[in-house]
This record gives structure tokens, sequence and C-alpha cells, in this order.
């Protein structure tokens, strides 16, 4: 019987289409426009000024905070501009735009593919590299890797969770990482095992992805038998269910703990990393090589088979960029998602450009988009059935729209991960998720407010 | 049988008395002090319970009136306004400076005409749901989400969607500036702002800070920033701050130039005489 996470969850269709495309890498533009807002926390402040000339996988914004990151210039060439500039969802942020020159990387930036198995010793300075590379969780909240990896003092990580569960439908990008990229995946799980202290590391695969499974389990055993710091690491295939991806759910189906209301994985000795972001942390860590990539899956049931991809994109592209490349945008696309359909966000903006979290570009139709008409809530209970953190969704909306304070947090609001399950299962197409995310949100902030008088 | 009904009347007559005569020591003990004047003051409130005051409704407000008083100052009643607020102070028994009456306004003009529609929104029709998830359907981020959150949070009915341009109108009449819109809005784009003399009021109707070329190529009505009005104005009433000329409505003496000198007509003058042909909205 194979594991998975103990509560709620969906079974949505799986629509993989575009997992036989190989990692293509895409072309670099004329021009990016690299966004100084790329991970969780504070937006870095930009460190070069118009007119320098900056190689790729030079640094041009410092962290402006704890949880903030570097980010690196993904193109050689000059910085023509620094300014506000229209994101995804048509909000100002500051750009800094670079016109490109050629293709030179900064110095001390190993390009090549061979496979370097052997650890650093130094955990103080794995994490450091890992920090000055701009390493960002690429599960989709993108926070800041070496945060996550220092526990804090008197906590110790009992499990590294590999996530390569990728339970959001049409997504292929993690999968074709794992098919290509399997052993510098499991160089960076031992890696970050390390410096976690030694824990094992498991590597969580849903089961609809058996080539996935069986290339991560062939890599481990392989460098198991070559090379030393590997001991400890394994892959577990998961029942495939939605979502399995999130990070609460994970830890549930992996290792049977729960995190309770507000906490952190690390209360239950848990981390939780991205089978991406550990090829990051490979790059970063044996090949000096900032975050400046990642790999995007452009798909859609309304797209043809041909145009069909998985890209290795450089941050600050435009989307249209990549869109066109790709073949244009269908006709009968109502809706272009990044990220997966259940939890991406719609784009309002196709100039808007790829930041270090960018995961597809997702063609929808209307017919898969359109809302059905709101109509009463029967209390059937399906969204309560389908809530994975055992929330009562029709209850919450009501209080709600009544501004009821007291009893949403009674009913922990604040624990809701948005994942969209119970808009997913209600028959009477109540926007749930839409109430509940503003509510709680005014929650959060009141309890946050109270810590602080 | 007779004396079974005796025994009880007169047990019960007994208990009665004891308990009454203990009730009323405890009353007498824990009786709760409260100002008589709280209630006459709530009784000449208005009693809509709307909060546009600060506080939690108007036994509230009587409340801190009365604490706070002789000084009122720090209290207004909005929907009252000054006459209400005549009767407060009569009743405290103090003076209460007149204050300038308000009205909400609304700062923007991005019609459909106007901002062309760049995307369709098809989720939740909530300003604050549309705006958690993106900056709206049009070009401007700043401006009107058009999901009518305003319209819901008036408790006076004196917000209503213009159908023509998608932008909500305030019925001056019905208006009591309790703030309840401005509060609702998850763009910061109502102000209360003084009624002006006559009702005539100048005002920029726009809260676009993109630089000049971006906002007026997302609307045509948008404040552009390129500070002719500050120019123009004699009072010195208007700055410019982040690409967003604003109009302190307590220097303002109403004289219009600004209308004539602002090139996209985003400074809107209400309420003038028709004179000149250029008295535009509501």
């Amino acid at each position: 019987m194979l594991k998975t996470f103990s509560i709620g969850g969906i079974h949505p269709n799986d629509s993989k289409i575009s997992k036989d495309c190989a990692i293509e890498v895409l072309p670099v533009p004329s021009k990016v426009y690299i966004s100084v807002a790329q991970h969780l926390g504070a937006p870095a402040n930009p460190v070069v000024a118009v007119g320098d000339k900056v190689k790729a996988g030079q640094v041009i914004a410092e962290p402006a905070g704890f949880i903030s990151a570097y980010v690196h210039s993904s193109v050689s060439g000059t910085v023509k501009s620094i300014g506000p500039r229209k994101d995804l969802a048509g909000n100002n942020m500051t750009h800094i735009e670079i016109e490109v020159e050629g293709d030179e990387w900064a110095e001390g930036i190993d390009l090549s593919d061979t496979l370097v198995t052997e650890i650093p010793e130094d955990n103080k300075a794995i994490l450091d590299r890992i920090k000055m590379c701009g390493v960002v969780g690429l599960g989709g909240a993108t926070f800041p890797a070496h945060v996550k990896l220092c526990p804090p003092p008197g906590k110790k990580a009992d499990c590294l969770i590999l996530n390569g569960a990728e339970c959001e439908p049409y997504l292929t990008s993690d999968y074709r990482i794992m098919l290509e990229r399997s052993k510098e995946i499991v160089v960076g799980a031992a890696i970050m095992k390390q410096v976690l202290g030694g824990c094992p590391a498991v590597i969580g695969i849903e089961e609809n992805k058996p080539e996935a499974i069986k290339v991560m389990t062939e890599a481990v055993a392989q460098l198991q038998a070559s090379a030393k710091g590997y001991d400890g690491i394994s892959v577990m295939p998961l029942k495939k269910k939605y979502p399995q991806g999130g990070e609460k759910q994970l830890i549930d189906a992996v290792m049977k703990r729960q995190v309770k209301s507000m906490g952190l994985p690390i209360d239950v000795g848990a981390v939780v990393q991205n089978v991406a972001t550990s090829l990051a942390v490979y790059e970063a860590v044996q090949k000096n090589m900032p975050l400046v990539t990642n790999v995007l899956t452009v798909t859609g049931d309304c797209l043809p088979m041909e145009n069909q991809h998985n890209y290795k994109f450089r941050i600050g592209m435009p989307l249209s960029y990549i869109a066109e490349h790709a073949g244009g945008i269908p006709e009968e696309a109502a809706k272009i998602i990044s990220g997966g359909p259940m939890m991406g966000k719609a784009i309002a903006n196709m100039e808007a450009t790829t930041v270090k979290g960018s995961s597809s570009l997702l063609y929808l139709t209307a017919e898969q988009t359109v809302r059905g008409v709101e109509s009463a809530c029967i209390r059937c209970g399906k969204c309560a059935e389908a809530c994975p953190m055992g929330l009562e969704p029709f209850l919450l909306q009501k209080y709600a729209r009544n501004e009821m304070m007291e009893e949403l947090e009674e009913n922990a609001v604040q624990d809701c991960i948005e994942c969209g399950c119970c808009l997913y299962s209600c028959p009477a197409n109540i926007p749930l998720l839409d109430i509940i995310r503003i509510a709680k949100g005014d929650v959060i902030r009141i309890i946050r407010g109270r810590g602080q008088r | 049988m007779t004396t079974t009904i005796i025994w009880t009347i007169a047990i019960l007559t007994i208990l009665g008395v004891a308990l009454a005569v203990v009730l009323y020591f405890v009353a007498e003990k824990f009786k709760v002090e409260e100002d008589p004047r709280i209630d006459q003051v709530e009784a000449v409130l208005p009693g809509a319970n709307c909060g546009g005051c600060g506080q939690a409704g108007c036994r509230a407000f009587a409340q801190f009136c009365v604490e706070s008083s002789p000084n009122l100052d720090k209290c207004f009643c909005p929907v009252g306004g000054n006459d209400g607020m005549q009767k407060v102070a009569a009743v405290l028994g103090v003076e209460v400076a007149a204050k300038e009456p308000q009205v909400a306004v609304v700062r923007c003009n991005g019609s459909c005409e106007n901002r062309p529609r760049t995307n369709e929104y098809g989720g939740y029709q909530s300003c604050r749901v549309k705006a958690a998830l993106y900056s709206g359907d049009t070009g401007c981020s700043f401006g009107c989400l058009g999901c009518g959150d305003c319209v819901a949070a008036c408790q006076f009915g004196a917000i209503s969607m213009d159908p023509e341009t998608g932008l909500p109108v305030v019925d001056e009449e019905k208006c009591t500036a309790c703030g309840a819109c401005v509060k609702a809005c998850p763009k910061n784009i109502i102000e209360l702002r003084n009624k002006g003399r006559r009702n005539m009021r100048v005002f920029v109707s726009c809260v676009n800070k993109d630089k000049g070329a971006a906002a007026r190529k997302a609307c045509k009505a948008a404040c552009i920033g390129c500070g002719k009005c500050v120019k123009a104005c004699p009072f010195e009433a208007i700055t410019v701050e982040n690409n967003l000329a604003y109009i302190d409505f307590t220097k303002c003496k109403l004289c219009k130039k600004c209308v004539a000198e602002c090139p996209t007509g985003a400074i809107h003058a209400v309420n003038f005489p028709v004179v000149k042909p250029k008295a535009t909205e509501e």
C-alpha cells in the first residue's frame, strides 16, 4: 500500500501532456528584464547602475533583509535601465533591463557537464555558497533556501524530504529534470542532508511517474555504490493525490507527522525542498553556478503536440518571447496561467518576465476556466471532505462574508494552504477559496498584531 | 386540601420577600454608576451605528463624548454633522467648533471609454478579492476595479455604479461622509474632501502614480504628473508627488485655473454654475 497524506485531497485529471518532451534550451533574447522580487520576503536592492557592463552570473541585486535573496544577471551585456515594470499580475516592480551582448559568464563558474560527486566538508561554506548563489525554493513559494537549511537553535532535522510529487496537473518540469538530471538532484540532496546534520533524505515521487521513480532509484543506487556521503537517501513512491506537494501534506505522507496550526515543518523535524531546488543547490555548491535558469513547461489541451515544450529558460525573459518561440498562443486559449491550474496565477500581462520560480505557461480554454453560476450552499460537505487541512470551507466562507473574525480564528482559517480543493469540489460553484483567502489574510494580520503588543 | 394551598402560598411569599431583600442589598452593593449624560447624548445621535466616528457604535460614541468633554475636538459624528454635534455639545453644556462638512469623492475617471480593458476578470465579483489577485482588467494598476465594494459598504445608499462608465457615483445629498467606502476601497481611490463653498469642488480625479507615458497609455484621463497645474495655481494648493498631482482642499480657492491647464482633463471641477462649458461629472 503506497503512502499518502491522511485527510482530504482530490483527484484531478493528470493531463501531463508534455511529459515526453525533452528539455530544450531557449535562445537568449536581445533584452532581458530581471525583477528584484523573485523570492518570498523583501525585494532585493539593485547594486548595478545604468550603463554598467555585467556578465552572466554576476550579482546585480543584494538581499534587503534576513528573508531575501541575491539576484544575478542571467546574461552578459549592458544595464539599460532600472525602474518599474509590470509583473505578471500587472503590478509595478523594479526590474533591471539588460541589453544582451554575447554570452560571457562571470569567473569561477563551472559551465561543464561533468558530474561532481565529492561533497565539500565545510557546512558553513556550503550554506554561504547557497546564499551567495541566490538559491530559493522552486516548489512555488520561492522561500530562500539557506534560511530553511539553518534550523533555529534547539531544533533538529530528523528527515529531509525532497518534493518530487509534482501533484499539479499539466506541469512536467520537475518530472523532466528528475529524468534528465537525476544524479545532480541526488548530489544536491546529499549536500543538504549533510548541512542538516546527516539526517536521512527521502525523495517523494507520485506513482503516476513510474519512469522518474525508476531513474531516481537507479541514480541513488549508483551514487551510493561509487561515492561517500550518499547513505540514507531513498526514493519513496507515493499514492497520487492532490495536494501531495503541499509541505504539510508531504510531511504527513512521508513521516506520518502533523505540523500543528501556525507551526513550521522544522517543529516536527522535517525540512522539505523541491527537487528543482536540490538541482539548484547542486549547481551552486558544486559548480558555483547562481540560480539564473530553471525549467518551464509550455502546455495546454488546446496546444498541438509539436508545440508542447519543456524549456530551460533564463530569468528575465519576457513571457511573450517564450510563447512566440513555442509556436504562438493558440486561438482557443482563453486564459494563460503561470504555474499549475490549481494554484497558479492567471497572467494579466504577457510582457512580464520569467522569475526564478516560473514553472509553466499553461493555456486553458474558455470551457476549462469559465466559472459556473453561483448557487446556494446545500451543505453537502464535499468541500470539508476535500480539504487536506481538515477545515470546513462552507462554514468559513459564511463567517468570512459576515466578517466574524473570532469564529474564523476558532475554525482555523489561518491553516488554509490555498490549494483550491474546496473550490474544485463545490457543486454549487461557490467561490470558497476567493473568500477564504481574504479572511485568512485578515486573521493572520490580527494574530501577528497581537504578538507585537 | 385547603391547608396545602395556604402553606404553599405562605412559603412562596416568605421566600419571595426574603430573596427580594437579598437582591436589594446585592444590587445596592454592586451598583454600576453610569453617567446619565451618556443616555442623553445617545438620544440626540442619529442611531445609524455606522462607525463613521471611529467608535464601535452610537452608544460607544456617546460614552466617548462624555469622557472627553469638555474638549470635543476629537469627537465628530459625520452623519449628524455640525448640527448633531451642536446638540451633543448642548447636552454636555460645552462649546464645539464647527467642522467643514465633507463628502466622499471618487478619484478615478477610468471609464470604459477612457481606459481600455486589457483582459477579462472572471472571478468572484469583489474588489478586495480582485485586488488580492492582480492589478485589474485594465492597463492601470491604480484605478477603480468596478466590482462595487464601496456600494456594498455604504449604509446610506449614497453610492451606485454607473453602468455606462463602470465607475461608482456618489449621491452628495445622501452621503454623510462616514468613510465606510474609503475603508472598503482596496485601491484607496475614494477620499473624503470638504464639501466646499456651495458644494463647488476642484479635485484630481486620478490616483495613478505611473510615469506620464505609462499612465497615459493605460488611461486617456490619467494624471501624468506634468506639473502644469502646480505652476498655474496662485495659492500653492497643488503638489505633485510620485507623478501624481494632489489638490489640498484647505488651500484651494476654487479659481479653476488648473482645470483649464490640465492636458488630460484629469482635474475635475464639480457643481460650478454652468457659465463655461467645463462642468463635468455628476
